[in-house]
């Protein structure tokens, strides 16, 4: 057995009480609980008045112009893990190698701050 | 035994929920069992021994990419009937570019070959007890595979660039904030120290009045102070005949003490 499962089990044993938990609640009502559907009571729900209009709507591309940001930042971040964790043993090589990288991504950090892009009107 | 039993459950419920990824007819739930896909490979990577992969999966691709993804379904504006009508005439299409695909993949897993020194290569050796897998990356990401490490910064920069020369628009009309502008300011451009009489109160002077415009302006006549002070206003206005002072007049009364 790999032990990479061996440190992880708990981890599997906590997921498949998760599962069997959640299964019993949904399952369980939906075995015993009333169900009697109908229009009025499955229609979306809007503080008392008539529903106006569909939910789905477009957005805003903005939205998406932040979340694309983020991804990008969060690889970064994600890129910074093993770095820390071997940097003791690839000296200054791999500690330049991770500044030109950061460096180059800091350019696209000016640009998109001179931009406005992380701006909010 | 156990570690096989957890690969086929993992490798079913992948395989399950990437069909249903294809299958599901609304959109966001296809999106919802692609985060179960995504899972469930994350466990898959674990069973390899590829412990900082599965973590990474977890974090970027669902805890970034399918709110990603989660926004593009919203942001289509997809309407079920009409994507409906076009299933029949673009399924030639998609089983053509399927089929493409899945020949490549056979012919490059028949053709795939382990060296057979790939034992001695230490530095592939994904993790080992003294060793874990994310300091084996670590030692030969940041050197051995130093031009790649450094073109994924790349493509991370023409990313970053590309969404924002594609999103980005320049609204003349948004109230964007200032902040060299509002760090500027003081606070005399926005206050006026007053000197009030003493037992007088404020409504001796007309009230509260801002720099340039008082709420009198603002406000609906008669509506503005409290009730104790609209009565005492009239009453001095009945009682002693003089000149009805206009709030405007009163600002500049104002700015002369």
């Amino acid at each position: 057995m790999h032990p990479v499962i061996t440190d992880y089990l708990p981890v599997l044993i906590f997921g498949c009480i998760a599962v069997v938990i959640a299964g019993a609640m949904l399952g369980s009502s939906l075995l015993f609980g009333h169900q009697k559907p109908y229009a009025e009571k499955t229609s979306a729900y809007e503080c008392g008045f008539e529903a106006f209009d569909d939910a789905r709507h477009r957005f805003d591309v903005r939205f998406y112009l932040v979340a694309i940001l983020f991804i990008i930042f969060d690889l970064e971040v994600a890129f910074l893990f093993p770095w820390a964790m071997s940097l003791s043993r690839i000296g200054w090589f791999g500690f330049l190698s991770m500044m030109g990288f950061l460096g180059v991504l800091v350019v696209g950090f000016i640009y998109e701050w001179s931009k406005g892009a992380l701006d909010w009107d | 035994m156990m570690t096989q039993i957890v690969f086929y459950v993992f490798a079913a419920v992948l395989v399950l929920s990437a069909t249903m990824v294809v299958c599901a007819r609304n959109p966001v739930h296809s999106v919802l069992f692609l985060i179960l896909a995504f899972f469930n490979a994350a466990g898959l990577f674990l069973i390899a021994g590829a412990e900082f992969l599965a973590m990474t999966l977890v974090i970027v691709y669902v805890g970034a990419v399918a709110v990603l993804f989660l926004f593009v379904v919203m942001m289509l504006d997809v309407r079920f009937a009409q994507m409906r009508e076009g299933v029949q005439r673009y399924a030639p299409i998609g089983a053509a570019v399927g089929g493409v695909l899945l020949v490549e993949l056979i012919m490059a897993f028949t053709h795939w070959r382990v060296a057979g020194n790939i034992g001695q290569i230490t530095h592939l050796v994904p993790s080992s007890p003294t060793r874990t897998n994310t300091a084996a990356l670590g030692d030969v990401l940041y050197t051995h595979y130093i031009f790649l490490f450094q073109t994924c910064a790349l493509v991370l920069l023409v990313a970053m660039i590309g969404a924002i020369v594609l999103t980005l628009r320049d609204r003349p009309t948004g109230r964007r904030q200032n902040i060299d502008r509002q760090h500027d300011r003081i606070p005399q451009e926005s206050l006026e120290m007053l000197q009030v009489p003493l037992g007088a109160g404020v409504a001796a002077q007309g009230g509260f009045l801002r720099p340039h415009d008082s709420y009198d302006v603002a406000a609906v006549p008669g509506t503005y102070g409290t009730e104790a002070w609209r009565a005492r206003e009239a009453a001095e206005q009945t009682q002693t005949a003089l000149v009805v002072i206009t709030p405007a007049q009163g600002a500049k009364g104002q700015d002369d003490e």
